[in-house]
């Protein structure tokens, strides 16, 4: 019933407190509003239910996450057919263990080639989370900007938007799962290196074992909720306290604004919040192990983080779930100089350089140079929407004659990035129309983005897939 | 669902020489050889007769068309058959003989000019009765000697007994429907979604939500009708889905058990047309109507269950009308529709082009002349008068059309958003102008999807029992769950010009922008080519030469499309063997701002392309008023190998598209190639093979790209020796 148009679309979220799957399907077209090519008509295929993600005492449960992985795979039924596109992120505390890489080799040995996996990737984190939670809901709003609160058990991730782009993100050790209780008490388990410093930092004075009283459950939460405050209301110097510089691991630099920003929730306690606000009952006390749900009623408490414009977004809970499996990628233009498909696809490429369209030899040149020292091949972005021919001629004149004095190594590939759609243009005349002997690519309708790594899986009806990650 | 009569038990007369007509009027003698040229000459002049020589030298001699056809009775023209080519009576013909004899017999010996002063003098019923003992010939006639007010009187008569019943009953005295057509260029189901709420909102689709689709391939026209179906269902408005694609497609969608309520068809007057252009036979049809009375969902409960779309010209632009003028193959359209009792006809004369109705007059009148003759043979019409930004017909023509048709009872409009069919690019009437014509004329939407719209707050009665529109009247979120699942519906419509309101009307800002936007496309096709602006001196590039096609003017370029096809004999002239590898022509085509839009950038690129391999170039060529098929006149002059065809397409409704360009690779095929391609094609006589790059301006596939693109195309023919859809599939053999 479908056309080739349509792809599957797959993320995977491992956090702090829970593990998540989700497949879609999408048709590759033209978005009507922004004319980029991008997936359309998404429907959710397979959904899974939340997992406690596996730890054991010493970090990340391998063999408990290989089964995780591998039932997720055959439920998807994705065993004999890869997605198009998607990722796989680890996130909050699940992030910190000592074995995480363990988890990401877990992935990419299984659908590697089409799905971008990265661990600790805080911008990109809050990213997902706001596009997934309130990307439609910021178009449907222009002009007012609202700030993404996702919620989890280890990590808050803020992301500002406006206009359906995302201008700032943060990520905070803020979250329910730092103390970990006997479910329906509070009874201590464990807690984390931010949790216990946030108990001695408040004079609580509890170990493992120990009930933690009300008071200090209010206090804790309390200290949550400040922090919180502080990122909607700009307080930068919240955070310079040494309290709270061990909160902070991505800084929120709110840029001015024309009005307050709405402010929406994600995340593990923000689907506690939604859920509520639709005239669900609470939870019992400590029901999942930590502090989401008191930490949920602190929050529809604070006059502050319930202020502005009311809206509600779109997924209320597993936002980045729903972003890494929808928005984790850009989805290229048609006319790509892509000489040989077989080069694809390429993970883990390094952006070595932002230039413009316009750069001197000298910036190539010393860009070029960077490449030299990345077997695996680099990235360039180049900048610029709608370059002229001159322009494109001279850029690829001074690349050509780069190479022709240094080439790169046989079968290093170099990609060009670039946001107009002259792609093919670009690549004809830096590879002197196919005959320098390069492994040189060009994809074009790439809106530029600040990060440190891409990944580019294969060719589907002409277009790839871009993924972005190590948000700067 | 009636039982159909055995094609072979209609009775028909035997084909007859041509017999010339004459008279004399105000001392001139007109002689006209045969009822085809005496019918042509009877009609206005309309831009199709012309070009095909039908068309009356001026009014005194219409005139004295009409008074020979006057006096020729009913009995003459059942008697003299128009026959096809080899002087026999094709199918669609032999379906018109299928009449109710015992009420021609009542009539036979009447005159034409009798039989009018007859139906005028009579009542409704009356007339409908008459209307089964004539064939579409017949009515033709008719309509010919019908003025502007008979054609709407005698339609209006008819408008009782007009109406037809699927699951709604569309037709009745004091109604007026529409077809909701929330066609999408890709066929997407949000936005489908977005066009079917917004058309509801406005109470239309009353009479079908019917889809022309981008993709016409029973996986996806399965997919559609369960979407349409499933808004159907979740609205709870009471109507029919159908997606008009080809009705081979639908059996095959019914086979699979798809939601095919209405099956469509587009039919035409002649039965070469019929099969060859439209691939379809009178017993494909046969077949369909007995298919959906056996199978149909609404089999059981409907008592029309057929859809047919017609249109004055499609024989005459196809080349195949058999000598018989536009109205009355129109007429014999009608003839062959009655078979099957179809629920709905709708007429879209204006869709082809000035070829066949050049201004608002020619299409008012065809349009008025149809309605009369479908209703007179007892079919339920509905009208799309519309029209082609390269026509002289204007919004304000068409608009005029829809009042005098709304005054004559036509059954149903259409509900294109804001009249701009971008699918299509043609321009029909909107669910705004179906509202403000139903409170012109005081009419309403069918009952059962009334009682409906009642209850949604769409419309309301007042305390007179008048019927408002309601608080809910045009607000398409009412269907949608939630804000923002109205966001994602809204973000589907590529370049929505608003949906507000200003009563039934939409809202000055709206109007204001889409008819700027229409005015700037027909700026488009009138602006004149400027070589100047080409860049061929700006990039270096080498001079140019120009030639002309045989259209000596834009009047001509766009009335006759073979004139641009053809060198003008001058330019024959100067052409001689080349024996090139590439010769790049550019023509205006239907857009000169096209190629003034995206020469200047695409022109460098592809010239640095070419001349990157060692190929012989031809001096590039500028023609004026040319067509696509003017590559292969050129091509075969110089004898070249590839032509590269740059020419302005026909502009849509947006600014922007107006400036959209296409790239013709006609590539010639030599003796060894031509063998592999006739294989390929299943054509023998195969002399070019196409491959189309479209799309070329800034908001599509820029020209600086578009260069390249082309570049690369043209290496990739010169290098396999074939070129469309044989050299795709040599490439997907050598990449696998």
């Amino acid at each position: 019933m479908l056309s080739a148009r349509h792809v599957r679309l797959l993320g995977l979220d491992f956090g702090s407190t829970t593990s998540s799957a989700l497949l879609a399907e999408a048709r590759l077209g033209g978005h009507s509003v922004s004319g980029r090519m991008g997936f359309a008509e998404p429907r959710v295929l397979y959904r899974s239910p939340p997992v406690f993600t596996p730890f054991n005492g010493d970090g990340l449960d391998e063999p408990r996450l290989t089964a995780l992985l591998d039932g997720w795979l055959r439920d998807c039924g994705l065993e004999d057919e890869p997605p198009f596109a998607g990722a796989a992120l680890v996130t909050g505390l699940a992030a910190q263990q000592r074995n995480v890489a363990t988890l990401t080799r877990l992935i990419e040995a299984r659908i590697g080639d089409n799905l971008m996996a990265t661990a600790d990737d805080p911008g990109l984190e809050s990213w997902l989370a706001f596009m997934g939670n309130c990307g439609l809901l910021s178009r449907a709003h222009p002009g007012q900007p609202i700030l993404n609160l996702d919620i989890g058990g280890g990590t808050s991730n803020p992301a500002l938007g406006l206009d359906g782009n995302v201008l700032a993100c943060g990520c905070h050790f803020i979250g329910a799962r730092h103390w970990r209780f006997a479910p329906g008490s509070y009874r201590l388990q464990g807690c984390s290196e931010q949790g216990q410093a946030l108990l001695e930092h408040l004079g609580i004075a509890c170990r493992a074992g120990d009930e933690l009283s009300t008071g200090d459950v209010e206090r804790l939460v309390g200290w949550q909720v400040s922090a919180l405050e502080a990122l909607v209301s700009g307080d930068a110097a919240f955070f310079a306290t040494p309290i709270g510089r061990l909160h902070e691991q991505l800084p929120l630099r709110l840029p001015e604004l024309p009005c307050a920003p709405a402010i929406t929730f994600s995340g593990g306690v923000g689907e506690l919040i939604y859920a509520y606000l639709e005239g669900a009952p609470w939870p019992a006390t400590s029901a999942f192990g930590d502090l989401g749900i008191d930490l949920a009623q602190a929050i529809l408490a604070s006059p502050l983080l319930g202020a502005g414009p009311h809206l509600l977004p779109q997924t209320r809970g597993r936002a980045t779930v729903q972003g890494l499996t929808l928005h984790s990628c850009e989805v290229s233009g048609s006319s790509l100089y892509l000489p040989d498909a077989r080069v694809l696809p390429l993970r883990d490429l390094p952006i070595i350089a932002r230039l413009p369209l316009t750069a001197s030899s000298a910036s190539l040149a010393s860009a070029l140079d960077l490449a030299r020292y990345r077997p695996q091949g680099a990235c360039l972005q180049l900048l610029g929407a709608s370059p002229s021919l001159a322009a494109l001629r001279q850029f690829a004149e001074y690349l050509r004659a780069a190479l022709q004095q240094r080439p790169l190594p046989a079968g290093q590939p170099l990609v060009l990035l670039l946001e107009a759609n002259v792609g093919k243009t670009l690549g004809h005349y830096a590879s002197d129309w196919g005959r320098l002997p390069q492994c040189l690519l060009v994809v074009d309708e790439i809106p530029p983005r600040a990060a440190q790594f891409i990944h580019i899986g294969r060719p589907h009806q002409q277009m790839v897939p871009v993924s972005f990650f190590g948000l700067e | 669902m009636r039982a159909l009569t055995p094609l072979e038990q209609i009775v028909l007369p035997s084909p007859q020489p041509p017999q010339t007509y004459s008279s004399e009027m105000l001392q001139r003698r007109f002689s006209f050889h045969g009822l085809k040229q005496l019918l042509g000459a009877a009609d206005i002049s309309k831009a199709g007769e012309r070009m095909a020589g039908l068309a009356a030298a001026d009014e005194v001699e219409r005139e004295a068309a009409r008074a020979i056809l006057s006096g020729l009775s009913l009995q003459h023209l059942h008697d003299h058959p128009l026959t096809n080519a080899h002087g026999q009576i094709d199918s669609v013909m032999r379906v018109n003989y299928q009449i109710d004899r015992a009420v021609f017999a009542e009539i036979a010996a009447l005159s034409l000019g009798e039989l009018k002063d007859r139906l005028l003098a009579s009542k409704g019923a009356e007339i409908r009765r008459i209307g089964t003992a004539l064939t579409g010939v017949m009515a033709a006639a008719l309509a010919k000697l019908c003025d502007v007010h008979e054609l709407i009187l005698l339609a209006k008569r008819l408008k009782s007994g007009a109406a037809a019943r699927a699951r709604t009953q569309v037709g009745l005295p004091g109604t007026l429907s529409s077809r909701l057509q929330p066609n999408h260029p890709t066929d997407n189901l949000a936005g489908i979604s977005l066009l079917v709420y917004t058309g509801l909102s406005m109470g239309a689709g009353d009479a079908l939500i019917g889809l022309n689709p981008a993709i016409d391939t029973v996986d996806n026209i399965s997919a559609t009708l369960h979407h349409l179906d499933k808004l159907r269902r979740e609205t709870g408005a009471p109507t029919q889905v159908c997606v008009l694609s080809h009705i081979k497609t639908q059996l095959a969608c019914l086979e699979r058990g798809a939601p095919v309520e209405i099956m469509f068809q587009s039919l035409a007057g002649t039965e070469r047309t019929l099969t060859d252009e439209f691939d379809v036979t009178v017993e494909l049809l046969d077949h369909a109507y007995a298919r959906m009375a056996a199978d149909g969902p609404l089999g059981d409960s409907a008592e029309h269950v057929m859809y047919f779309e017609t249109g004055q010209g499609s024989e005459l632009t196809y080349g195949k009308h058999e000598g018989i003028d536009m109205a009355t193959c129109e007429a014999l359209c009608y003839g062959l529709a009655r078979r099957y009792s179809p629920f709905m006809v709708n007429n879209v004369t204006g869709f082809i082009g000035p070829e066949t109705h050049l201004d608002n007059f020619e299409m008012i009148y065809s349009c008025l002349q149809d309605h009369f003759m479908g209703k007179l043979l007892g079919l339920p019409m509905g009208m799309a008068p519309c029209f082609t930004l390269h026509s002289q017909v204007s919004a304000e023509g068409q608009q005029m059309a829809t009042e005098l048709l709304a005054a004559a009872g036509a059954n149903f409009f259409m509900d294109v958003y804001l009249g701009n069919d971008r699918m299509l690019a043609y321009f029909d009437t909107s669910g705004h102008d179906d509202q403000t014509l139903r409170e012109v004329h005081d009419l309403r939407p069918a009952p059962e999807y009334l009682q409906w719209a009642l209850t949604r707050g769409i419309f309301s009665e007042d305390e007179n029992a008048q019927l408002q529109r309601g608080p809910n009247w045009g607000k398409p979120e009412q269907f949608c769950h939630s804000e923002l699942d109205y966001q994602r519906l809204l973000e589907s419509v590529p370049a929505a010009y608003g949906f507000t309101n200003a009563g039934p009307r939409p809202a000055n800002r709206v109007a204001r922008t889409l008819r700027g936007n229409q005015a700037v496309a027909r700026q488009a096709i009138y602006a004149d080519l400027r070589p100047d602006e080409l860049g061929f001196a700006a990039n270096g590039l080498p001079a140019p030469r120009y030639l002309t096609t045989r259209a000596q003017n834009r009047e001509a370029h766009l009335g006759n499309p073979e004139l641009g096809a053809q060198l003008s004999a001058d330019a024959q002239a100067t052409l001689v063997a080349e024996h090139t590898d590439v010769q790049v022509v550019i023509s205006d085509g239907l857009s000169a701002e096209a190629v003034h839009h995206n020469m200047s950038d695409l022109l460098p690129v592809l010239f640095d392309g070419l001349a990157s391999r060692a190929l012989n170039l031809g001096q590039s060529i500028i023609a004026p008023y040319g067509r696509v098929k003017l590559a292969e006149a050129i091509g075969e002059a110089v004898q070249t190998r590839l032509v590269i065809m740059l020419i302005g397409e026909r502009p849509g409704g947006d600014a922007l598209a107006s400036r959209s360009l296409s790239a013709y690779l006609a590539y010639r095929l030599e003796t060894a190639s031509q063998a592999e391609a006739a294989g390929f094609s299943g054509n023998p006589q195969i002399a070019w093979e196409y491959t189309v790059i479209s799309n070329i301006y800034r908001a599509g596939l820029p020209p600086l790209e578009a260069g390249s693109v082309i570049a690369e195309k043209a290496l990739q023919i010169l290098a396999h020796g074939a070129a469309g859809n044989r050299l795709e599939h040599l490439l997907k053999q050598r990449a696998a």
